[in-house]
């Protein structure tokens, strides 16, 4: 130990560096906490890594009347495959860890093409198969927390995701329960900014793990949102690899 | 802790405080927010700008937009799009705004305008973002309530010069020139004014050496009555003048006839200065001095010596309004001034050129591109303006909403009108909701001028009252648009009479109309008769009649000032002999003999300060002593609210918004609701308020995308609708659709943790389509929703567990849900009305017309929502849309075909799964047998059966044109026919459906025959190969989606993650 007095000169700077030091360290301490706060609530680690797969069964709604059968699989470490479906026909959007693609069959073209920009920035995140803040910093994500910010009367954690890719996300925790419950994205698309929110409710529990069930998004601060509800959420369901690659063209007919 | 754990405790937290009685819920803005909020605009007339910048980098051209009261909007496309950027600051006054030129994503903004017309609003500040707008903070300087310029030097961003004005109405000391050396932490006064009326008018830098600083110093005042740019009087000289700084502010220099040979002698007003970017010895300033020595001065050795240049009209026109000069980056020749018109000069200032061409006029601000000089952008009170044609001709930018309303009032068409007027923008119509969305093409311009108090003649609704500044009222055909003068006149040797800038004009169901000067006047018969029916009502205090001496060292006497004028009008909607007054001189009178006698009741209001300025009286709906007022001190330096009722015609008063309320900013308007009379709506300078017990609470209304300090100036509550309708003044009309959940938010349901707000009957609305495609650059005001809205409060947000909304019909079934939505307070979900899309059998494409469900009928529903495991309901009554040609037996008939349709569709898909059960099994078969003959034979039964398909549906793939329709094709056309209108349908479309349901069956009957002969031969083949023998698969494919415009599919790229 040594006390200010013996730093002399050199006292101030030093100073400087230590709460310097000491800010970064509570920063990431805070963000550590927060993001492992929110990892107990939904269950734990443990739980977490004891699933290698999930199927998402649910429906989609649109505003206006509009519904789709809706269908998300993941598999670990990053696979994923979507699919909406609207008389009988099924529009697919996979990615198996290398190649992102889409069938989009419903004017009659039915076979798989590779995503562009957009689709392949999104897809990516999607097969991200615990989300962006657990193991944030392995997978290249920098977490900032911003502090308290109200979100229509509840009190929340503002944190700041900088995804790898340059994607910046807001999420905004549950003081309670520091389950998120907005996610506002910023994606960089060809030098224009795309602002988005999610916004995340009806936690259940499946597998141990607390899932949302309901999930609406839409443009950054419009009432206009689009609302996928899930029925069923399976735990580690078998899926072959293959589920995820792109299909060979053409694809069979009916 | 487990979650299951904290609910448990927070269920007997709750379950504990619902016993002992406590806990009392706070009403609070989350409490009524959730109830959404429409921008119908429009961006037709715009606003006014006040400031803006822009910076191209490489090929992109991002802008920052200063609205004069309409916050901060930003462009990242070149001015195609624009985002506002500064809705959750406290203030939406702009008066500055400057781009960091090392670092392009901070941007530092001034608010408070600076331009000090009549109506300006007020800033808090200087703020800054370093993230392109994302986040804010107020960096200080809050008591200087506008900010003209701020100079970023730009080779250390962290020093930056604001210019304060300060304060228009009242002495104060937070203003002059002010300094920072660390990114506005912290501030340091370099340059005060001499008095404290003065402040930095405006500021110019020495780009190359940023040391070197100009400031305009302006002494101005301004008050109800009257405006001084220039000193109060000999002995309170004019502190304006011209300042030279050459150590970055640490010292300054005035420059004055003295100093700079060859300007105008002492006194002087308000004072543009620019350094030419491309030559820092020239500095070109406008001069507001006596006439004929005020107008346009140029130096070119760094102030020195002056040559006078031009003084047209304007170059010299109200100069409060106008002193801005802007000099090319390029050629120290060239330069605009802002003005009436924008003027250009292309030779040093000798001469000028009107350049506003199809502008709007009224020029603030102007950025030029230095790049491209031919490239312009400016800004008047109009809107944002572009050119790239150095200023010859003029693109209007029709996306930027920052309309300033002065009033609003409705009709009651279907959907009904909204109409207005703006500062310098008119008065206006627009519907309230339109087919295809509320475009800028949707609002009709009716008169002129500024636009103030515009009415829809309830007696004939093909005219319209409008009026412009001063009290010129019209009567307009809004066919024709022929408009009639109608304004009251004087009488013999009476002069004029006084009509306020804004002047009250006030229509009453009967069609009566109501306007003031300092008299009132009442017409029943549109104008052709006017009643005087009061003596002077207000002070007549000649002192504040001097009008003609307003503007200081050059006159302005645009009857902006005119004063001692009636101000608000309102006659009891329960006693058309009671008539309420108010002055902008601070009169309440009150008649309740149609005029013969009247009362002035101001004495009467406890704590309110003399002459206050009565901005709006609301005559009770339920007792006619009932009234409200709102007064407003702003002109003498108070901006805070005030709002009082009486309830025994103003004997008594009781305040409803005090100074000491959480109410902020100085208060325009209060309207009593129609319905539940503790319902109260008060407009401030910075917000909408609402209060659900009379006045006692105040909560500020944040929904939606509403600015959060944005100026309401006036409202209106439709009769038929319950809609709010609220005029801002600076960010266009807003709608708060069916208030009826405010009426019905009692102390009694807050307390609870979830309920049902009771709806009043929804109307299926007429289905319509309309507008086209505009692109991006074009505004469209949203549309009152088609849908069922349901509301229901939460007094906790819902994170955990289910929360589902059911509607069903009659007879208990579940004819649709809805998602619930999860807020804290008051919440809105939507209900199409439309059953389930019908089963459609697959096939090459998606069957457009098939992909909605019918709308239910109308009828009593009820809506269910399961919270967990707790079920709540209410009612739902749906009914026809008046506007409708068809009766209800019509509509029966319609929703009965659609059925027949709809489950017609059911019955093909069943069709098609049989028979494909029957294809796909013979595939597989024929995949798997050994035996070529075998195999044959199942590939001939296969496409046997296909050509039953084929029948159905299309088949032809590969995503061309194809063509190609087949029963499947033909009904869902039909289908998407018959469900799109809901009158009758016609014999041929009932005949069509017979037709097709025959040709179904006829096929259905081929399959059956042939799986009658062929597939027990098949089977029995089957058997013998060791195969599985093929059934027929009877199973009833379940809906499989669908909704309104699904032909246009457009799926999410992707289902999100979290």
């Amino acid at each position: 130990m040594f006390s200010l007095k013996e730093l002399g000169m050199r006292r101030s700077l030093m100073a400087a560096v230590i709460l310097g030091l000491a800010a970064s360290l509570s920063q990431a301490q805070t963000v550590d906490e927060l993001i492992g706060k929110y990892v107990k609530t939904i269950g734990g680690m443990d739980k977490l890594q004891a699933i290698k797969s999930v199927r998402y069964t649910g429906k989609f709604e649109g505003g206006g009347g509009f519904t789709a059968n809706v269908l998300q699989e993941n598999k670990r470490p990053n696979m994923v495959r979507e699919e909406f479906s609207l008389q009988g026909m099924a529009q697919v959007l996979a990615y198996d860890g290398k190649v992102g693609w889409i069938i989009n069959p419903f004017q009659g073209k039915k076979d798989a093409e590779t995503l562009g920009e957009e689709g392949m920035k999104q897809i990516v995140e999607d097969a991200d198969f615990d989300g962006p803040l657990v193991d944030y910093a392995k997978k290249g994500n920098k977490v900032e927390y911003l502090g308290k910010e109200d979100y229509e009367g509840s009190d929340t954690y503002k944190l700041k995701v900088t995804l790898a890719d340059g994607t910046v996300k807001y999420y905004f925790l549950d003081t309670d329960y520091y389950v998120p419950i907005k996610i506002e994205t910023k994606q960089t698309i060809r030098g224009t900014d795309f602002e988005s929110e999610t916004i995340l409710g009806d936690y259940k529990e499946a597998g141990g793990v607390y899932f949302p069930y309901s999930i609406a998004s839409g443009p950054k601060g419009s009432s206009n949102r689009q609302v996928i509800t899930y029925d069923k959420i399976e735990i580690n369901p078998a899926m072959d690899d293959a589920h995820f690659n792109m299909p060979k063209p053409p694809m069979k007919a009916n | 802790m487990n979650i299951k754990g904290n609910w448990f405790l927070l269920g007997c937290l709750l379950a504990g405080l619902a016993v002992s009685g406590l806990g009392q819920v706070k009403v609070d803005s989350q409490t009524i927010s959730g109830l959404g909020i429409r921008n119908i605009g429009s961006a037709a007339m715009s606003g006014r700008i006040a400031a803006l910048d822009a910076r191209r980098d490489g090929d992109r051209l991002t802008i920052y937009v200063g609205a004069a009261s309409g916050g901060v909007w930003k462009s990242i496309n070149g001015g195609n799009t624009y985002k506002p950027v500064f809705d959750k600051q406290d203030v939406q006054s702009i008066g500055a705004v400057t781009i960091d030129p090392k670092n392009p994503k901070t941007v530092w903004v001034g608010t408070g305008e600076s331009w000090t017309r009549n109506s300006v609003s007020v800033g808090d500040g200087i703020y800054k973002t370093t993230d392109g707008g994302d986040n804010w903070t107020n960096m200080g300087l809050k008591d200087s309530e506008r900010i003209a310029k701020i100079l970023v030097d730009p080779k250390n961003p962290d020093t930056v010069y604001a210019c304060a004005t300060g304060k228009l109405w009242s002495d104060s000391t937070e203003r002059g020139v002010y300094k920072t050396t660390n990114g506005g932490r912290s501030w340091v006064k370099v340059l005060a004014g001499s008095n404290q009326s003065t402040g930095c008018g405006m500021m110019a830098m020495d780009q190359n050496d940023p040391r070197v600083l100009y400031a305009a110093m302006w002494d101005f005042r301004r008050q109800g009555w009257t405006f001084r740019s220039g000193g109060a009087d000999e002995n309170a000289p004019s502190g304006s003048g011209l300042f030279r700084s050459n150590d970055g502010g640490a010292t300054w220099k005035e420059i004055d006839e003295n100093s700079g040979k060859g300007l105008p002698p002492k006194p002087w007003g308000r004072t543009a200065v620019a350094v030419a970017p491309s030559n820092p010895k020239v500095i070109y300033i406008t001069v507001e001095a006596a006439m004929p020595r005020n107008g346009l001065y140029r130096s070119d050795d760094e102030g020195k010596t002056w040559t006078a240049l031009d003084r047209s009209q304007m170059m010299i026109w109200r100069p409060f309004y106008f002193s801005n000069l802007i000099v090319d980056p390029h050629d120290e020749n060239k330069l605009f001034k802002a003005g009436g018109s924008l003027i250009y000069s292309s030779d040093g200032g000798r001469s000028f050129s009107n350049v506003a061409g199809s502008a709007h006029g009224d020029f603030h601000d102007v950025w030029i591109d230095p790049t491209n000089s031919n490239n312009v952008i400016t800004g008047d009170d109009g809107g944002l303006w572009f050119s790239y044609d150095g200023a010859a001709k003029w693109w209007k930018a029709d996306n930027l909403p920052v309309s300033q309303f002065y009033h609003v009032t409705v009709d009651m068409n279907r959907p009904y009108n909204v109409y207005g007027g703006l500062q310098d923008n008119s008065s206006w119509v627009g519907p309230s909701s339109f087919p295809g969305g509320i475009t800028n093409h949707q609002w009709e311009n009716l008169y002129g001028g500024d636009g103030f108090w515009t009415w829809a003649d309830p007696t004939d609704p093909d005219y319209v009252y409008a009026e412009s500044q001063g009290g010129y009222i019209g009567r307009i055909n809004r066919k024709t648009h022929e408009a009639r003068g109608i304004q009251p006149l004087p009488g013999y040797k009476e002069g004029k009479l006084r009509f306020n800038w804004n002047t009250p004009i006030h229509v009453t169901k009967a069609g009566t109309v109501y306007i003031g000067s300092q008299f009132l006047f009442r017409t029943r018969d549109h104008g052709q008769t006017w009643d005087r029916i009061s003596p002077d009502l207000t002070t007549n205090d000649p002192s504040k009649q001097k009008q003609e001496e307003s503007g200081g060292i050059i006159v302005d006497n645009s009857s902006a000032e005119e004063h001692t004028t009636i101000f608000s009008i309102c006659e009891s909607p329960l006693d058309p002999n009671t008539v309420w007054v108010g002055t902008d001189d601070g009169n309440v009178q009150v008649t309740r003999d149609g005029g013969k006698s009247w009362t002035n009741v101001v004495a009467n209001i406890p704590g309110l300060p003399k002459n206050a300025w009565v901005t709006s009286v609301d005559a009770g709906h339920f007792s006619a002593g009932t009234a409200y007022a709102t007064f407003d001190l702003h002109t003498f330096g108070d901006l805070r609210p005030y709002a009082y009722k009486t309830t025994d015609f103003g004997k008594t008063w009781t305040a409803v918004i005090s100074p000491a309320s959480n109410v902020r900013g100085y208060a325009h308007v209060i309207k009593e609701d129609l319905v539940n009379k503790d319902l109260l709506f008060a407009g401030t300078e910075f917000g909408l308020w609402v209060s659900l017990d009379g006045g006692n609470v105040w909560s500020q209304y944040k929904g939606g995308e509403f600015p959060d300090g944005v100026a309401v100036r006036d409202l209106a509550i439709h009769p038929r609708d319950k809609d709010l309708v609220i005029a801002t003044h600076g960010r266009g009309i807003w709608i708060i659709d069916d208030i009826s959940p405010l009426r019905a938010l009692t102390p009694d349901t807050l307390q609870k943790d979830i309920a049902f707000l009771q709806a009043d009957p929804v109307v299926q609305k007429i289905q319509a389509g309309g507008g086209w495609n505009d692109g991006d650059s074009m505004f469209v005001g949203e549309n009152a929703p088609d849908d069922a809205v349901i509301t229901y409060y939460q007094k906790k947000r819902h994170i955990f567990g289910d929360l589902k909304i059911d509607i069903l019909d009659a007879k208990g079934s579940v004819v649709g849900s809805v998602p619930a939505s999860k807020r804290k307070g008051l919440n809105r979900v939507h209900w199409a009305m439309r059953l389930p899309a019908p089963t459609v059998p697959p096939a090459a494409s998606i069957a457009g017309g098939a992909t909605t469900g019918p709308r239910v009928m109308p009828g009593t529903y009820t809506v269910r929502m399961t919270k967990d495991k707790q079920v709540y309901t209410t009612p739902l009554k749906v009914t026809l849309d008046p506007r409708v040609k068809f009766n209800l037996a019509d509509r029966q008939a319609n929703f009965d075909l659609s059925m027949k349709l709809y489950n017609l569709l059911g019955q093909m898909s069943a069709d098609v799964e049989r028979i494909n059960s029957v294809r796909l099994a013979l595939d597989d078969r024929a995949a798997k047998t050994s035996d070529t003959n075998f195999r044959s034979r199942l590939k001939a039964a296969s496409a046997q059966v296909d050509e039953l398909r084929r029948k159905i549906v299309a088949t032809k793939e590969g995503g061309a044109i194809t063509g190609e329709e087949r029963l499947r094709e033909f009904l869902a056309t039909l289908y998407g026919d018959v469900i799109s209108y809901e009158g009758r349908p016609s014999l041929i479309q009932m005949q069509r459906a017979d037709s097709i349901a025959k040709e179904l069956a006829d096929v259905r009957k081929a399959f059956d025959a042939w799986t009658a002969t062929e597939l027990p031969k098949l089977n029995s083949d089957l058997t013998q190969y060791k195969m599985q023998p093929i059934t027929v698969s009877e199973v009833v494919p379940a809906s499989n989606g669908g909704g309104v415009n699904a032909s246009g599919i457009e799926f999410p790229i992707s289902m999100g993650r979290w």
